[in-house]
C-alpha cells in the first residue's frame, strides 16, 4: 500500500520537479497548447458553420425584374387605384388629388396580398383583416404600419418608371421623399 | 324552439367575445383548481360531466351540432371541405379522451379519499408477458388504423385547388388547421411576438413543465384532486387557447378574416367598423388632447411602463402577497419561471379583451423599430 | 419412426435449417420461448420481455404513442412511394399532384399520405394530453417529456414543409402566411425587432436577401427555389432529425424506468 504513496508524491509536484527539463511539458506551456487546440478547434467549427449558412444565400437569384414602365401620366384617374400591375409586378398604382405613386402589394402584417374593395375604399387583407386607406395608411385590423411605397419617376421617354428595389416607409418619414410620388 | 332560433342563437353564441368569455369564466367550474371552485363545482352538479352520462352527453351535443350544420347550407360548405375534416376527427378526440382521463381520475380520486391504491395499481411481481399481451393490441390497434386510413381515402380526396398565383389572395386564406389557434393570435399580436415569441413560450413552456411541477403525486395514474392547479392550467393553455382558437380560426372565421357564426352566409362585403388604435395615441391625443410627441421613447412610455408592470413587477407583488406560500415553496427561480411564462401566457386572453373592449391595437406601438407589443 | 408422418407441415417447417436460423427460438408457445421472442427481435426489443398489467391496457395508454410511431413508418412508406411520380418544381408540380390521381392505378396514395399526416398531428397531440394526464412527465422522466414536445413540434414542421408540395393556391398562401412570421424574428428577420442595429455605418447587414427568411424561402418570395427547399426539408432533412429524436425517446422510456405506472 504503500508503493503507490511513493508513486504519487513525485509526480503531483511534477511541476517543480521537472523544471528545467526539456523533455517533459511545464504546466504553463500545456496550457497554452490548450488554448491553441481549443482556439484551432472553435476555428474549424465556426469556419465550418459559417460555409454553411453562407450556403443557404445563393448569389444569383431568378427573380422577375425590379423596375417597370406603366405609360404617361395621365393614364391614371384623379382618385382611382389601378390594380392592373398587380399580378406581375406587385403594385397598385394610385392617383389622388395631387400625385401619383406606386403602393407594394404587401400587407405590412404577414405578407397576404391585400384585395383593393372599390365599394368601400380600402385595401382589405384576406389572411388576418388588415385595412390600409387608398393612401396606404392603415386603419384596422392587426397590421403594425402603412403599406410601402416603391420608388417612381418619370423615364427619359416620359412614361413613368417604377423601381421597386427601392421602397419607402411611412414610419420613418420616407413618403416626404421626392422620389417616393410623381406629382400631376 | 324552432331550428332557425336555435341556430341564430348558436350563431350569437359562438362570436369569440361570447363563446370566449363564456368558456374562460365556466373553465375553473368544470376543472376546479381551488377548493371554493369544487364546491361549486360539486353543488351545481357540473361534476357529472365526468361521468358516463356525461360523456354520453357531450358526444351526442358534438353530434347534433354537426348534424344540424350538416344540414345547413352554410354551415354545410365548411363542414364538408375535405381538410376541415381533421378538426371533426380533432372535436370527437379530444373530447373522448379528455372525458376519458377525467372519468379515470375522479374514479381514482375516490379511491385516494379512501386510502386505496390508484385503478392502475398491480403488483409489481405479477407481470405479464409482452407476447402475446401488448404485441397482439398493437398489431391490431395497427391494423384497424390502416382500415381506417384507407376507407377515409377512398371517400375524401385530398384537397387540391387552383394552381398557385402569388398574385390573387384566396379570401379568407388560412393556414394548415393545426397552426390556425398561431393565426388567430396574429390578429391579436403583432408578427413578432405570435408568430415567434409566442410559439417559441409555447415549446420552452412545455418543456418547462416537468421541471417546474414539484408536486410528486400523481405520477403514474389518471387523477385530479391532487394536482388540481397544474392540470387546471394545462387545459386552460390546452383547450381554450390552442384548440378552441383552432376552431374560431376552423369553422368562424370568412371573408377578410371577419367572425362568422356557423349558421351565417359568408358575405364578402359584411362590415365590421372597427378602428383600432394605440395606447399611445389615447395617452396623448384623447386624453392629453395634443399631438404625439416625437421622441419615441416618450411617447411610449406608459406602454413600457405597464410591460414592464406587468412582467416583472407584478411577480414582485405576487411573492411577498398573495402567492407568499408558492414562493417558499417553489423557491425563486421556478417561481421566475411559472411566473414569466403563465403571465405570458395569460397575456393572450387579456390583448384579446382589450382589443374587444377598447379597440387597443398596440400596448406599446413603434413600427419605426418593428417593435409593437 | 412414424411420429414423423404425423407432425403438421408447421412443425416440419419449424425444424429446417432455414427457420432455424431465423427465428432461434421457435414459434412462442412457452413462457420461456415467448420471452426470447421480445428480447432477440431486433424491432420488438424496443419492449421490454415482461411489463406490468396496467401497461398493456388500452385504457391507460390510448395507444396513442404506438399509433404515432406506425404513422411515421407508414407515412415515410407512401411518401417514398410520391417520390417516384413527382417533380419538385414550379412546372410540374401542380400537374403531377393532379396526375397522381388521375393517371396512376388506385390513384389514393396522396390521401393514404395526406391523410395519416393529419392524423399523425393529431394523435402525436393526444399522446401529449395522456402523458401529461397521467403525469407520466415528472421525475425521471423530464428529459423524455422535452424530447417528445421537440417530436411534437418536427411532426408539425414536416406537415408544414409538406402543405406546400402540392403547389396551389392553399400550399402557397399558406406557407407565405407561415414563412412570413420569420421576416419578423428579433435581430435575425429583416421586420424584426432589433434588426436595424444590426448595421455599418449605413449597410445593414439584415435585410431582405441576408434575413432567416431568406434561407427559409431560398429568395425573397416562396417561389421555386423554396419549392426545392421545402421538398428536401420534408422529404430528408427533418425526417432525419426526427428519426434522431425518435431513437432517444424510445431509448429513453425504457432506461429511465419502462411506462409510468403507480409505486
Amino acid at each position: 500500500m504503500s508503493e503507490p504513496k511513493n508513486n504519487i508524491a513525485p509526480r503531483a509536484a511534477v511541476g517543480a520537479v521537472s523544471k528545467g527539463r526539456k523533455t517533459t511539458m511545464e504546466r504553463r506551456s500545456f496550457f497554452s497548447w490548450l488554448a491553441v487546440g481549443w482556439i484551432g478547434f472553435a476555428g474549424v467549427t465556426g469556419g465550418f458553420f459559417t460555409i454553411i449558412l453562407r450556403y443557404l444565400f445563393p448569389n444569383v437569384l431568378f427573380e422577375p425584374p425590379q423596375s417597370f414602365k406603366i405609360g404617361f401620366p395621365d393614364k391614371f384617374a384623379p382618385n382611382s387605384v389601378d390594380i392592373s400591375y398587380k399580378k406581375d409586378f406587385n403594385a397598385w398604382i394610385v392617383r389622388d388629388d395631387e400625385s401619383i405613386f406606386a403602393l407594394s402589394t404587401v400587407c405590412t402584417h404577414l405578407g397576404c396580398t391585400p384585395n383593393w374593395l372599390a365599394t368601400d375604399n380600402k385595401f382589405k387583407c384576406p389572411c388576418h383583416g388588415s385595412g390600409f386607406r387608398m393612401t396606404g395608411i392603415h386603419f384596422e385590423g392587426p397590421a403594425p404600419r402603412p403599406l410601402e411605397r416603391f420608388k417612381i419617376g418619370v423615364a427619359d421617354d416620359g412614361q413613368i418608371l417604377v423601381d421597386k428595389t427601392k421602397s419607402y416607409k411611412w414610419e420613418k418619414g420616407e413618403w416626404e421623399n421626392k422620389d417616393s410620388f410623381l406629382k400631376v | 324552439m324552432n331550428i332557425t332560433a336555435l341556430k341564430s342563437l348558436i350563431d350569437a353564441l359562438s362570436a369569440p367575445t361570447i363563446s370566449f368569455t363564456i368558456l374562460t369564466v365556466i373553465f375553473p367550474f368544470i376543472f376546479p383548481p381551488s377548493d371554493w371552485f369544487e364546491k361549486i363545482h360539486r353543488k351545481s352538479g357540473l361534476w357529472r360531466i365526468w361521468t358516463k352520462l356525461g360523456g354520453v352527453i357531450g358526444m351526442i351535443l358534438i353530434t347534433a351540432f354537426f348534424v344540424i350544420g350538416y344540414f345547413d347550407p352554410y354551415f354545410n360548405k365548411t363542414l364538408t371541405k375535405a381538410d376541415n375534416f381533421p378538426i371533426v376527427l380533432m372535436i370527437y378526440s379530444m373530447w373522448f379522451y379528455i372525458w376519458l382521463g377525467m372519468f379515470k381520475a375522479y374514479r381514482n380520486d375516490i379511491r385516494l379519499d379512501q386510502g386505496l391504491k390508484p385503478n392502475e395499481y398491480n403488483d409489481p411481481d405479477d407481470k405479464v408477458l409482452v407476447w402475446p399481451d401488448l404485441v397482439y393490441i398493437e398489431f391490431i390497434a395497427l391494423i384497424l388504423f390502416q382500415v381506417f386510413l384507407i376507407v377515409w381515402s377512398i371517400i375524401v380526396a385530398a384537397p387540391i385547388e387552383e394552381p398557385a398565383n402569388p398574385a390573387a389572395t384566396p379570401n379568407p386564406s388560412k393556414a394548415p388547421w393545426y397552426f390556425l389557434g398561431l393565426q388567430e393570435m396574429l390578429v391579436y399580436y403583432d408578427p413578432w411576438i405570435a408568430g415567434v415569441l409566442l410559439p417559441t413560450f409555447i415549446i420552452v413552456g412545455l418543456m418547462a413543465i416537468p421541471y417546474v411541477d414539484i408536486n410528486k403525486k400523481g405520477d403514474g395514474y389518471y387523477s385530479f384532486r391532487e394536482r388540481r392547479v397544474g392540470m387546471f392550467i394545462f387545459m386552460y393553455g390546452w383547450v381554450v387557447l390552442w384548440l378552441f382558437l383552432i376552431i374560431i380560426g376552423t369553422f368562424f372565421r370568412g371573408p377578410n378574416w371577419n367572425f362568422f357564426g356557423p349558421f351565417e352566409y359568408w358575405d364578402i362585403h359584411k362590415v365590421e367598423a372597427l378602428t383600432n388604435v394605440n395606447l399611445s395615441e389615447l395617452l396623448w391625443v384623447k386624453w392629453f388632447n395634443q399631438g404625439l410627441p416625437s421622441n419615441i421613447l416618450i411617447r411610449e412610455g406608459l406602454g413600457f411602463v405597464i410591460t414592464g408592470l406587468y412582467l416583472f413587477v407584478l411577480p414582485v407583488i405576487l411573492a411577498k402577497t398573495y402567492l407568499k406560500d408558492m414562493y417558499a415553496a417553489y423557491g425563486p427561480t421556478r417561481f421566475v419561471t411559472i411566473m414569466m411564462l403563465g403571465l405570458v401566457m395569460l397575456a393572450l386572453p387579456i390583448k384579446m379583451y382589450l382589443r374587444w373592449v377598447f379597440n387597443l391595437q398596440y400596448i406599446v406601438a413603434i413600427p419605426e423599430w418593428f417593435f409593437n407589443i | 419412426m412414424s411420429d414423423k408422418n404425423d407432425k403438421s407441415l408447421l412443425e416440419k417447417m419449424e425444424e429446417s435449417q432455414v427457420w432455424k436460423s431465423i427465428i432461434r427460438s421457435g414459434i412462442p408457445r412457452t413462457r420461456r420461448q415467448r420471452m426470447h421472442a421480445i428480447l432477440g427481435s431486433v424491432f420488438l426489443h424496443l419492449h421490454p420481455a415482461r411489463l406490468p398489467k396496467h401497461a398493456v391496457k388500452v385504457g391507460y395508454t390510448w395507444c396513442m404513442g404506438g399509433l404515432s410511431f406506425f404513422l411515421f413508418v407508414n407515412l415515410t412508406i407512401t411518401g417514398i412511394l410520391l417520390m417516384f411520380y413527382y417533380r419538385p418544381t414550379v412546372e410540374y408540380a401542380f400537374t403531377d399532384i393532379i396526375d397522381l390521381s388521375e393517371q396512376v392505378p388506385l390513384g389514393i396514395m396522396r390521401e393514404l399520405h395526406r391523410w395519416a399526416a393529419h392524423s399523425m398531428v393529431l394523435i402525436v397531440w393526444l399522446h401529449m394530453v395522456r402523458v401529461f394526464m397521467t403525469g407520466s412527465y415528472k421525475p425521471p422522466r423530464e428529459f423524455n417529456w422535452g424530447i417528445g414536445v421537440i417530436l411534437m413540434v418536427l411532426t408539425m414542421l414536416l406537415s408544414f414543409t409538406g402543405y406546400l408540395l402540392p403547389w396551389d393556391q392553399l400550399a402557397i398562401w399558406a406557407v407565405t402566411v407561415g414563412s412570413n412570421m420569420a421576416r419578423a424574428t428579433p435581430f435575425l428577420g429583416n421586420e424584426g425587432p432589433g434588426a436595424a442595429l444590426l448595421a455599418i455605418g449605413d449597410i445593414n447587414l439584415v435585410h431582405v436577401g441576408s434575413d432567416v427568411r431568406f434561407a427559409l424561402l431560398g429568395g425573397r418570395f416562396v417561389g421555386e427555389a423554396t419549392l426545392l427547399r421545402f421538398y428536401v426539408l420534408h422529404c430528408i432533412a427533418i425526417p432525419f432529425v426526427a428519426m434522431i429524436f425518435m431513437a432517444v425517446h424510445f431509448w429513453r422510456i425504457r432506461k429511465d424506468g419502462g411506462i409510468s405506472g403507480p409505486l
